[in-house]
């Protein structure tokens, strides 16, 4: 049946005038400043920062050891940030769904209630835990595991401690979503034709629960890689990583287009890696082909 | 083929009770069904026997070997589940194959195993297809295949036909008891569907609401020589009074108060049964003969007056209201196009049954 033609079919127009707001915030920022940057990622620009062409010049700087170990060390930190993400989140979001349904509430909301808090207290809550006598070196003397405080604070841990703290809802949510839509009577399945704990993970539960383990892998994996709060606060001044490096040209006079130049390049690496990362989780989480 | 013991077998769930202390011997080569109320534990037991659950006490024996502490995927039981639990991302072939991929078997030997099997279900035109694309009584049958294909000791089915429509229900049993038949494996039957049970069963058992066993026999013997007014009643239809027993020496007799004495029948004396006691009289309504005439060579004789006529086709059914206000209910087969009577409401009738038709219980 045709509608009448001063109705327009409402099926149409609907999702559109949803998506409508999404999109534009979506073109106001970040489509048009990508464009701005790289835009600017190729300008040649003189010492008063006046216009004067386009070039590769900005890449050539990156092309150094320095700053490719920057690189090195953003994919090893986001890397290893989703390893242990993983490691804390599956087996946590295996016990809501299934072991411990009935704690499934009070978990989540343990879980969700960090991010009512700001950012700068969480870091600061940290410095009171770790720093030299705070509450972890206290406890640890008090238990007699060490005789003088260890340093904790401005170290690799205490950068890690807080990345995996700050990213792990972020893992446990969509592996959580994607495990109880997961019929469990699948696992009881493959036990009783003769599987045992680890055919069963790889061969049902992984497999079925590929999307939410991946929709999770990149939102802690992307933006861990250019996480640069975080090092910055809790690793003292010593440790440069990709974010670091951007916000400081960035923010630095007259090197923004550098900025920009670095931006574009680490995203490309970024990109690449991720792509790299995609397959590697299919091909680890799905033999034989692509499912659910 | 082996057969399953059960002794003292317990287990709470939550501090709740689900199986008592449970003894049952289910005979090795037989179908057997396990018939309960929905909520009663069957399941439960199943889970037990076939290790997805462990018990809290008492022994399970699979033949002579003591499997009670036996992890899942190391006995020779395979399970058939209410949702048939096929694996979505696994086609037909690997769904069925997949036991035998975890032994790593040869792959020759895989493959000649799966397809032969998987022709005699009649599945041969869909070993590429996946679950979501297959009706219910084929993923029945791909879920029979899958659990059979490592030819189990037994093999546990946890109301498998439960989802399926009353048709198909009706030729899959008929299928599994060939199957059954054929493989001479234990089969066991969880339902709650009391004609399900009766139709697969060489032996039966039924459980009450408290998980335990209150009889196990033949479906006839179930059917026709309850030992329980729970069992008269789970298991078919039936009709009951109270009644005081009298003249046990001679011919014996049931009291019904306001509605008469009637001869019954004891062909095996049972302790309770004395002098006066108040026993519980259950008789099924397709034993009872309904008829405006009056009729000789009956044991027994009541009057009433029809309620309602429920029509099913093979048989109609007549509900009474007795002389005393209690209703029965009466079946009658429809042999005949033309039946010899009408009987209408609010006809006055007489009710016949022999006292052999007529099953004493203890209360």
């Amino acid at each position: 049946m045709n509608s009448p033609p001063f109705i327009k079919d409402p099926k149409k127009q609907l999702p559109f005038a949803l998506g409508s707001p999404a999109l534009l915030w979506q073109v106001l920022f970040f489509y048009i400043p990508l464009a701005l940057i790289t835009v600017s990622g190729f300008l040649k620009v003189s010492e008063l920062g006046a216009f004067e062409g386009f070039s590769l010049e900005n890449f050539r700087l990156f092309f150094s050891p320095v700053y490719l170990k920057t690189i090195l060390a953003s994919l090893i930190l986001g890397l290893s940030n989703t390893i242990l993400c993983f490691a804390i989140a599956f087996p946590l979001a295996y016990f809501m769904a299934f072991t411990g349904r009935k704690h499934k509430n009070t978990l989540l909301f343990f879980l969700i209630v960090p991010f009512w808090t700001n950012f700068l207290l969480h870091v600061y809550a940290w410095f009171y835990v770790l720093e030299k006598h705070g509450f972890l070196n206290n406890l640890l003397i008090k238990l007699g595991i060490i005789g003088e405080p260890l340093q904790l604070l401005n170290s690799p841990l205490a950068i890690m401690i807080m990345m995996v703290y700050y990213y792990l809802p972020f893992m446990v949510l969509p592996i959580y979503s994607s495990l109880e839509r997961f019929n469990e009577s699948l696992l009881e399945a493959s036990y009783d034709l003769g599987g045992n704990f680890q055919t069963t993970l790889r061969k049902v539960l992984f497999p079925l629960t590929s999307r939410g383990i991946k929709a999770g892998v990149f939102l802690v994996y992307i933006p861990s890689f250019a996480e640069f709060a975080i090092p910055e606060l809790m690793g003292g001044d010593k440790k440069m990583f990709v974010g670091n490096v951007i916000s400081t040209f960035i923010l630095g006079e007259g090197t923004g287009s550098l900025g920009a130049a670095f931006t574009l390049l680490s995203g490309l690496i970024l990109l690449l890696s991720a792509v790299g990362l995609y397959y590697l989780l299919t091909w680890i989480l799905e033999p034989g082909g692509k499912h659910g | 083929m082996r057969h399953i013991k059960l002794e003292d077998l317990s287990k709470s769930i939550h501090n709740q009770v689900i199986i008592p202390k449970v003894d049952l011997v289910i005979p090795g080569g037989k179908f057997f069904a396990l018939l309960g109320p929905s909520g009663c534990g069957k399941t439960t037991l199943l889970r037990l026997i076939a290790g997805l659950e462990q018990a809290d006490g008492g022994k399970i024996y699979l033949g002579d070997d003591d499997i009670t502490r036996k992890p899942i995927n190391q006995r020779s039981i395979n399970m058939v589940f209410q949702n048939y639990a096929l694996f979505p991302h696994y086609n037909v072939f690997e769904n069925v194959a997949y036991s035998l991929k975890l032994k790593k078997l040869p792959k020759e030997i895989i493959t000649q195993k799966v397809y032969k099997l998987l022709e005699a279900f009649h599945l041969e035109a869909h070993i590429y297809k996946f679950p979501r694309q297959l009706s219910g009584g084929q993923q029945q049958r791909v879920a029979l295949a899958r659990a059979l294909i490592n030819e189990p000791d037994v093999l546990l089915l946890d109301e498998p036909l439960a989802a399926l429509d009353f048709k198909l229900r009706e030729k899959m049993l008929l299928e599994l008891i060939e199957w059954q038949d054929e493989l001479e494996t234990t089969f066991i039957y969880v339902t709650h569907d009391q004609l399900e049970a009766l139709t697969v069963a060489d032996q039966m058992a039924i459980m009450n609401h408290h998980g335990e066993i209150e009889q196990m026999g033949t479906p006839k013997e179930i059917y026709e020589f309850p030992h329980s007014s729970f069992v008269a009643r789970f298991v078919g239809t039936t009709n009951t009074w109270h009644g005081k027993l009298r003249d046990l020496e001679d011919s014996p007799k049931i009291e019904i108060p306001e509605l008469g004495t009637f001869k019954i029948y004891i062909p095996q004396k049972k302790g309770w049964m004395e002098e006066g006691y108040d026993a519980v009289m259950s008789l099924r309504p397709e034993k009872i003969f309904i008829s405006k005439k009056t009729l000789e060579n009956f044991d027994n004789e009541a009057k009433g007056m029809v309620l309602e006529i429920i029509y099913h086709g093979r048989s109609t059914q007549y509900n009474v209201e007795l002389a005393n206000g209690e209703k029965i209910q009466v079946f009658e087969q429809n042999e005949k196009h033309f039946p010899e009577e009408d009987i209408d409401y609010d006809d006055q009738v007489n009710l016949y049954w022999q006292k052999e038709s007529i099953v004493l219980l203890e209360k």
